[in-house]
């Protein structure tokens, strides 16, 4: 409210109010700590996609120009403030804090909340460096529905396509339209269970293939859409142990993983 | 409120109907495998050659182009091409019709 008062141009005293201190402002597009805890709540239900994985949040750039070096995070509610350790790859563990639960916290980032988006990360060890395992990918769906994560915007349409979607639209149908990031800009997708080999269309790639310059805004997919596909979680005949294998547009060096 | 909801459901769909790009220029895979070479073949000489095909663009100046490959009993084989920035074929390959489930 002295915000408010500010942009008026009048002190707050001025019109009779008493100071109030905010020591955080929540923005819309900012992460829900409850929503965050809920979604490793789920991870914790369902680890039979995963049994023996770990979780993880990363953040992941969603406008050109932000800068992915350096980011701090905190949990910041009316007087509770928990730093979060964040590692070199933007990855970060979220610690648990009853207080900040009980305030409603928000897990604030030192960047715009718009030019970035977030991910679960879920990793079972034992993977082939530069594979995924579906059980992983199907998890993270879960989780990251479940925790909010996903940062698409739409102006006129936001609020709808919030309504709609749930943890289970979204992981288990066909039409299911939950985002995943490869590590490099992707050329071929192709999963591997035992003799069972096979590409993902061209439709599974690069959000579908149809994302037009004045939709791109609008997905957090848009710096990222050459690394951006979709994976069959839905489809029961590929189990839990497949292997999502990624060919890049440009090879590493020899020797060198990807 | 649940009205509201489907119908803004069903403009949605309309809405990603009407955007929804083609899948892709037909064209023969003995022609595409005969005539795309990674290294060689241009942009300029696939559109010459195949004209207009669906494609996406990145922000890193490369280009996916794919076309569909008529396999038999109404079935399609994928071919896809990557464009560098400099405007040659990078990479190309083919991805057979998904066996019917």
């Amino acid at each position: 409210m002295s915000g408010l008062f500010a942009a008026a141009g009048l002190p707050a005293h001025a019109a009779g109010q008493s100071t109030v201190t905010v020591k955080s402002t929540r923005d819309p597009v900012d992460k829900s700590y409850r929503k965050m805890i809920r979604g490793m709540e789920r991870f914790e239900r369902e680890r039979a996609f995963a049994p023996n994985a770990s979780l993880r949040f990363q953040l992941l750039p969603r406008l050109p120009n932000v800068d992915m070096r350096g980011i701090t995070l905190r949990v910041a509610g009316d007087t509770v403030s928990v730093p979060v350790p964040v590692d070199d790859n933007n990855f970060f563990v979220l610690p648990r804090n009853g207080q900040a639960l009980q305030e409603d916290a928000a897990v604030l980032a030192s960047r715009k909340t718009a030019s970035m988006t977030w991910r679960a990360r879920i990793e079972t060890p034992g993977v082939p460096a530069g594979m995924r395992r579906l059980g992983d990918l199907r998890l993270e769906c879960r989780v990251g529905k479940e925790a909010g994560l996903v940062s698409n915007s739409s102006p006129l349409f936001g609020w709808i396509s919030d309504a709609l979607d749930s943890p289970e639209g979204v992981c288990t149908s066909p039409d299911g339209n939950y985002l995943f990031f490869a590590e490099h800009p992707i050329f071929a997708v192709t999963l591997r269970a035992g003799e069972r080999v096979e590409t993902l269309p061209f439709s599974m790639l690069y959000a579908g293939g149809d994302q037009t310059p004045d939709m791109l805004p609008f997905c957090d997919c848009q710096v990222l859409l050459d690394r951006t596909y979709y994976v069959p979680l839905w489809d029961a005949s590929w189990p839990d142990d497949t292997l999502v294998e990624f060919t890049y547009m440009v090879d590493p060096p020899a020797g060198v993983t990807p | 409120m649940r009205a509201l909801l489907v119908l803004c459901a069903a403009l949605l769909a309309g809405c990603a109907t009407q955007n929804a790009a083609p899948p892709g220029a037909q064209v023969p895979a003995e022609r595409l495998q005969q005539t795309v070479i990674a290294g060689q073949t241009t942009k300029a000489q696939l559109l010459a050659a195949f004209g207009p095909t669906k494609n996406v663009r990145f922000d890193s100046g490369f280009e996916a182009w794919v076309y569909q490959s008529p396999a038999g009993s109404g079935q399609f084989a994928e071919f896809v091409v990557l464009i560098d920035p400099a405007g040659v074929v990078a990479k190309t390959r083919t991805r057979a019709p998904a066996p019917a489930r």
